[in-house]
């Protein structure tokens, strides 16, 4: 499978080769992420589809300067994560469920603390606080603390939170995870309307249903490598079946496969 | 939608370096306020703890010496036939406290009690038996320098302690009004029998004895309220952030992490100097009045003045070291995956900074060109050598430049710890033993 690659100043995520390895007491050296190349372009939404544990999380992570790689590079809106992480930390917006909020402040505190952070002062500030508590209807409990919050109304001041500065790069790591449907579906109805906005929306999940309705394009990953991307119909086309959960079964049976092959390849020089 | 100045959202210069981490102290600290436990810790331990202790200490003495006073106790007496009325009469008058002396008189009389017969006594006193002598005083015959007054009593028994106490303090008054009453039957001076009469005179004031005082506890307090004030919020904002999900949240931030990770070495400082001085606040305005409480009970009498002079000499060395210990708590702290275990791992490395203040409040010791460089026991040695105003200006300056370089150590120490990408997103605890792989460990995007 080969995507096009988008050039010039289309592309807002560039990942070429990009790698992490943790260091593990008992294990030794884990590869999370095995050279991945990935590229998104300005008002695409970007599925990353994988099982638990192949690698989504860690490579969404160094993508959002959270994880510095081990090897490769990668670019957020033109700028190095390597090099310049705080300017990329300035031009994206990330989510995932373990980016909770401050219990002890109220919404509000929390939208003006990381827009300040942001660079926003004094009226621009304001403008986007009531933007934000407009689009997301936070008016009735935003100067509550957050720990008294609902799950479905932390989600809604967590988004407004992960945008205030407007980013023209959206980072969420399984965004509907442990969401209810009303919630679930707020937060899909959100993914959408950032395709309109021209926002780069790069989300993992593992939920086939949510990757077929919103994706414009998929990646699918699997034990740390990307197997295969492209848009819905190009990944059918490369497996030859039709719906996602075959496409990405079949993905995955190739891979085992080719690792198999190479372990039996191995074994003769290994035992030697 | 691209670079968001063309979408009408005017930005600032970022922040620098510096003012982020103000700006994230600044947040952490009002975060850590509206925490019922910062509270109670930072605030209500230290103002209430004091009063209440110093009350209870009061309040317990006078008790215990009312409980003294008031209890009965029953003496024996062996003495010739022509002393005993006048040993019962002394022994009846000291009654310090409303309790009764219950004299008993034992069949034996001087002249009969051999050496066996005291070997009696001893048992009687030891004896559990109801009615049996707390004390039995056995007064010889003439009362020659040779056959001095014994008096039979366990030591181990607060009632035979508590009779002792009444007889011996009975006898010396007898034994002075005998001595007087014997000088003024010759004519002559009762201070004559006493030749070499001393009277010791201290020179120093009461507040003197009292900055002492001072001087040798305050220190040692300082570093206790220091260490005990950074304990909680080095917790809070470290593991306590971990587990309330939000260390990613705090990564996310768009400044530089240095900047981040100082600011909460700040917030943890600025918490530790605020319960150290609320702490002392306290202190001065409750010691003052504890031992007004407790000289009248005793025979010496000084005050307590909190000397704010000397200790606001002591504030700069005093910040210094809250930045050490802020900071290693801090770094320390991090390591922990839960507020509990946190605690649990800061619980022995806070005795790792108390033990050696405790050793520093020694009498004798002083701070020198050598202990100004041993971490610690310097600052201990420095904070006494300033309330009592006897500094030497080298070992200050020795002082003063080892405690930067150890609030600058601390300050490496737990910001690369901070840094490391496990130490920072680990869902376990990670083991002191791996501290030396960790800080080498690379660090982190900044």
């Amino acid at each position: 499978m080969s995507a096009e690659t988008p050039v010039g100043d289309a592309i807002a995520i560039n990942a070429s080769g990009l790698a992490k390895t943790f260091h593990d007491p008992q294990r030794g050296p884990v590869e999370a992420v095995k050279g991945v190349d990935l590229d998104c372009q300005r008002g695409e939404i970007f599925g990353l589809l994988g099982p638990n544990g192949a690698g989504k999380t860690t490579l969404l992570r160094m993508l959002s300067t959270i994880l510095a790689p081990t090897s490769g590079r990668a670019t957020i809106d033109g700028i190095d994560v390597a090099s310049d992480p705080l300017e990329v930390r300035r031009r994206i917006g990330f989510l995932s469920g373990s980016t909770g909020l401050y219990p002890r402040l109220t919404g509000r505190e929390t939208l003006r603390y990381f827009g300040k952070l942001h660079g926003l002062e004094g009226e621009a500030l304001d403008a986007a606080i009531n933007t934000a508590l407009d689009a997301f209807d936070l008016h009735d409990f935003v100067d509550g603390r957050c720990e008294s919050l609902s799950t479905g109304q932390k989600q809604r001041v967590s988004i407004a939170r992960a945008i205030l500065h407007d980013p023209p790069v959206l980072i969420l790591d399984e965004p509907t995870t442990g969401l209810d449907i009303m919630a679930s579906s707020d937060m899909i109805d959100f993914i959408e309307s950032r395709r309109q906005a021209g926002t780069c929306v790069l989300f993992s999940t593992h939920i086939l249903s949510e990757a077929e309705r919103l994706c414009d394009r998929i990646g699918i990953i699997y034990s740390g490598r990307m197997l295969a991307s492209g848009t819905l119909d190009e990944l059918r086309a490369d497996t030859g079946v039709e719906w996602l959960e075959d496409v990405f079964r079949e993905l995955v049976r190739r891979a085992d496969d080719a690792a198999l092959k190479e372990t039996q390849q191995g074994t003769p020089a290994e035992t030697r | 939608m691209g670079d968001p100045e063309s979408q009408g959202l005017r930005r600032s210069a970022p922040l620098s370096t510096l003012a982020s981490a103000f700006a994230v102290a600044r947040k952490e600290l009002g975060e850590s306020f509206r925490d019922r436990q910062t509270l109670i810790y930072t605030f209500v331990l230290p103002l209430c703890m004091y009063p209440a202790m110093f009350w209870i200490m009061v309040q317990g003495a006078l008790v215990v010496q009312g409980q003294k006073g008031a209890k009965d106790v029953t003496v024996g007496i062996v003495a010739a036939a022509e002393d005993v009325a006048a040993v019962r009469e002394a022994i009846e008058v000291e009654n310090d406290g409303g309790g009764n002396v219950t004299i008993t008189l034992l069949d034996e009389t001087t002249e009969t009690a051999s050496s066996s017969g005291r070997e009696d006594l001893h048992a009687l006193v030891e004896s559990e038996e109801d009615g049996a002598p707390d004390a039995i005083l056995f007064l010889p015959a003439g009362r020659s320098d040779d056959t001095p007054a014994e008096l039979f009593y366990d030591s181990t028994d607060s009632r035979s302690e508590i009779a002792r106490g009444r007889v011996v303090r009975s006898l010396r008054e007898w034994s002075k009004t005998l001595r007087e009453t014997a000088a003024l039957d010759r004519d002559l001076d009762p201070e004559v029998l006493d030749p070499i009469l001393v009277r010791s005179m201290s020179v120093a004031e009461d507040k003197d004895k009292g900055a002492l005082m001072l001087s040798l506890m305050l220190p040692m307090l300082m570093i206790v309220m220091c260490v005990l004030g950074a304990f909680f919020p080095a917790v809070d904002l470290t593991a306590g952030e971990k587990e309330r999900n939000t260390a990613e949240t705090t990564l996310l931030l768009p400044i530089p992490r240095l900047g981040l990770h100082l600011g909460k070495i700040f917030a943890v400082c600025a918490t530790s100097m605020i319960a150290t001085t609320l702490n002392l606040l306290a202190l001065g305005l409750s010691a003052g009045h504890l031992v007004a409480q407790l000289s009248g009970m005793g025979d010496g009498k000084f005050s307590i003045e909190l000397p704010v002079g000397a200790l606001l000499s002591v504030a700069p060395f005093a910040i210094l070291f809250a930045f050490f210990v802020s900071a290693a708590l801090t770094g320390i702290a991090s390591l922990a995956s839960s507020f509990k275990e946190g605690q649990a791992l800061l619980g022995p490395v806070q005795m790792v900074f108390i033990m050696p203040a405790m050793a520093a409040s020694l009498p004798g010791l002083e701070l020198t060109t050598t202990t100004a460089w041993i971490p610690i026991v310097n600052v201990a040695l420095a904070f006494r050598a300033m309330l009592i105003g006897d500094v030497e200006t080298i070992p200050l300056i020795l002082c003063a430049v080892s405690l930067i370089l150890t609030a600058a150590l601390a300050i490496w120490f737990s910001v690369r710890l901070l840094s490391n990408e496990e130490v920072a997103l680990s869902s376990e605890t990670l083991s002191l033993r791996r501290l030396f792989s960790l800080l080498r460990a690379p660090r982190a995007a900044s």
